[in-house]
């Protein structure tokens, strides 16, 4: 009895790692292969499938439950379809016809073109819904991950978003960001007001709520408050307000604007705006808005901070040379040096994850404002854009996924791509959004 | 007796005559002390009373002043910015009181923030003209819109033209 117990469990072991390891080689093809799209400008993602969920359970399943089956699956499609990474399959129903197929297995999978697969099976044990996933390699036909995800009901979307999260970090190790939150200014009626939404613009909310006009959100580093510019108090002054509560205190309200808040890395500095010299000036705060050091001197518009991933440098633009410039200069401002020549107007600078990049809103020949992305040398830029005009571009906490604005529509809207100008979306309907900003990871 | 009754006729006439007097002077110069500009304090300082008639205080409208306009990206004044600031100079002359806020508007192009200082900058330009003309720093302060209150929502040049601009607010008078 002996010896097959220990088989047994060397076979479990064996069978373990060679899951383990098979999910990183996995897992470190699909993590390089995106950054060096956007190196190479060649477009290769993972094709992923998801199938439609089946129920396991052994009773009767009610309309309602269908529907949150139905429901969920549409989340986790959704999201692995954003997913920068990824790109995802759609069932063929020709095909299926054709070849008189019922259910698809991994094999009929790949045929329609899924380097993976994602099964769904679900039970309902009381108010809860559980779901277990299961992720195949349809090459090999075989099944090499697996989970389980168990909520409320009334959570289906939190759930679809929790097991898309579980197949991100499965297949690339990272973090998925489908759990995060937006933050984006709305115009209601002469005053702008900011709103808080799921990354995928759903369970909208509205956060301030003073009949005044509300800019420049960014979230602070731990996710729970939003820094921002409000005409609250008459002149334009930084605010932050707590998300949880909606209670909005006064950060720093120096003579003039107080605008254009960018959180440190650490979270222990403030990079913003003061106008308080008679002219914009970026000077470095502590969170409860005490200066600790002026950092440009310059009778130029200086405005728009934003900081490297390590928090040495900061990158700003410019008017000086007489048209807004992409600069960078350390955090004592010193080491100055200017990053974009191509264009007659670059602003709004972003800084990768990586840090090897910025994005920014740029003004090329064409005479629109699109965004654009440029190596921290100064070289390789590149247009990401091509309709409307396009502003307030911010990173997913990923790094793989742009937020900004644009008027392509004709209404200003909020609208993600990836990193690369690929998969652009539009996240919300009603016309008179702007200034988006991505939260953390929760 | 009766002599004592003449002397009495005569101090009560004398009594009457210096009040009649000093009410006569006091009619007199009740016009002369407060000019007519500062009536309005005047009646602010004594909200809870219920105000005398109000004697015609000639008032300043807000609409009087002139908007001025601004080339795209640009802070400095035209000549017809600068024409109209001397309107407004004139204005600000004839009503000594007159406290005013200069806000500063750019057109929907470019970013929230740059425009929130370019805004800024406009406004500065137009104070500072008026400094120079000689109205006094602290009758004029400064705010900027942005890009934030367009007068024109449309998106055509006539449109931006329209809302690259300074307007005058009465913040007192």
């Amino acid at each position: 009895m002996r010896l097959p117990a220990s088989l047994m469990l060397t076979f479990i072991i064996t069978v373990m790692g060679f899951t383990s390891s098979f999910a990183q080689a996995q897992r470190d093809v699909v993590r390089n292969i995106f950054f060096d799209t956007l190196r190479t400008g060649d477009v290769r993602v993972t094709t992923v499938g998801v199938d439609d969920m089946k129920y396991i359970g052994n009773q009767y399943i009610n309309q309602d439950d269908s529907t949150y089956m139905n429901s969920v699956t549409a989340v986790v499609r959704r999201d692995v379809d954003f997913y920068a990474d990824f790109e995802l399959v759609l069932v063929d129903s020709f095909y299926l016809e054709v070849y008189e197929i019922i259910d698809l297995d991994p094999l009929g999978w790949m045929r329609l073109g899924a380097d993976y697969l994602v099964k769904l099976e679900a039970e309902f044990p009381g108010r809860n819904l559980r779901v277990r996933w299961r992720l195949f390699d349809t090459a090999r036909r075989q099944q090499f991950a697996k989970g389980t995800v168990e909520m409320d009901k009334v959570h289906w979307r939190q759930l679809g978003h929790e097991i898309a999260n579980e197949i991100v970090h499965t297949m690339t190790g990272e973090d998925g960001i489908f759990l995060t939150k937006i933050v984006y200014a709305r115009k209601i009626g002469s005053a702008k007001e900011l709103f808080i939404a799921d990354y995928d613009g759903a369970n909208e909310r509205q956060l301030t709520n003073n009949g005044s006009i509300n800019i420049s959100p960014t979230f602070s580093r731990d996710g729970k408050s939003v820094f921002y510019t409000s005409y609250t108090g008459g002149d334009p002054h930084l605010y932050r307000i707590n998300i949880e509560s909606g209670q909005a205190v006064l950060v720093a309200d120096y003579p003039g604007i107080v605008a254009a808040p960018a959180v440190s890395p650490d979270g222990n500095k403030i990079a913003c705006v003061l106008t308080r010299d008679g002219n914009s000036e970026i000077y470095l705060l502590e969170p409860n808005g005490k200066i600790i050091k002026r950092l440009t001197r310059h009778r130029a518009i200086d405005t728009a901070p934003t900081w490297s991933p390590d928090g040495q440098l900061i990158a700003f633009s410019s008017d000086r040379t007489g048209r807004p410039q992409v600069y960078i200069m350390d955090i004592l401002g010193l080491n100055l040096r200017r990053i974009t020549w191509e264009g007659s107007y670059n602003d709004s600078p972003i800084w990768s994850q990586r840090g090897d990049r910025l994005t920014f809103v740029s003004r090329s020949r064409s005479r629109r404002f699109d965004l654009a992305s440029i190596d921290t040398s100064g070289t390789d830029y590149r247009v990401l854009t091509e309709v409307g005009m396009n502003e307030n571009p911010h990173f997913s906490p990923d790094g793989k996924h742009i937020i900004f604005s644009s008027d392509r529509l004709g209404p200003r809207d909020i609208f993600t791509m990836d990193i690369s100008g690929r998969n652009q979306r539009r996240l919300t309907r009603h016309g008179r959004c702007s200034n988006p900003t991505w939260g953390p990871l929760p | 007796m009766k002599r004592f009754g003449l002397l009495a006729v005569i101090g009560l006439l004398a009594i009457a005559l210096t009040i009649s007097v000093s009410c006569g002077k006091k009619k007199e110069i009740a016009p002369e002390t407060p000019p007519v500009d500062t009536m309005p304090v005047i009646i602010k300082d004594t909200t809870p009373t219920p105000p005398p008639p109000p004697p015609p205080k000639p008032t300043l409208k807000e609409s009087r002043f002139q908007t001025i306009n601004f080339d795209f990206d640009k802070f400095n004044l035209r000549s017809d910015a600068r024409s109209s600031l001397d309107f407004n100079y004139n204005l600000l002359r004839d009503f000594p009181d007159v406290i005013v806020k200069i806000e500063g508007h750019c057109d929907e192009r470019g970013t929230v923030e740059y425009n929130l200082s370019l805004g800024e900058k406009r406004a500065k330009a137009a104070q500072d003209y008026l400094v120079g003309l000689g109205v006094t720093a602290n009758r004029i302060s400064i705010i900027s819109y942005g890009k934030e209150r367009p007068i024109d929502t449309g998106h055509t040049e006539d449109a931006w033209a329209k809302n690259r601009r300074c307007e005058f607010r009465i913040v007192s008078q």
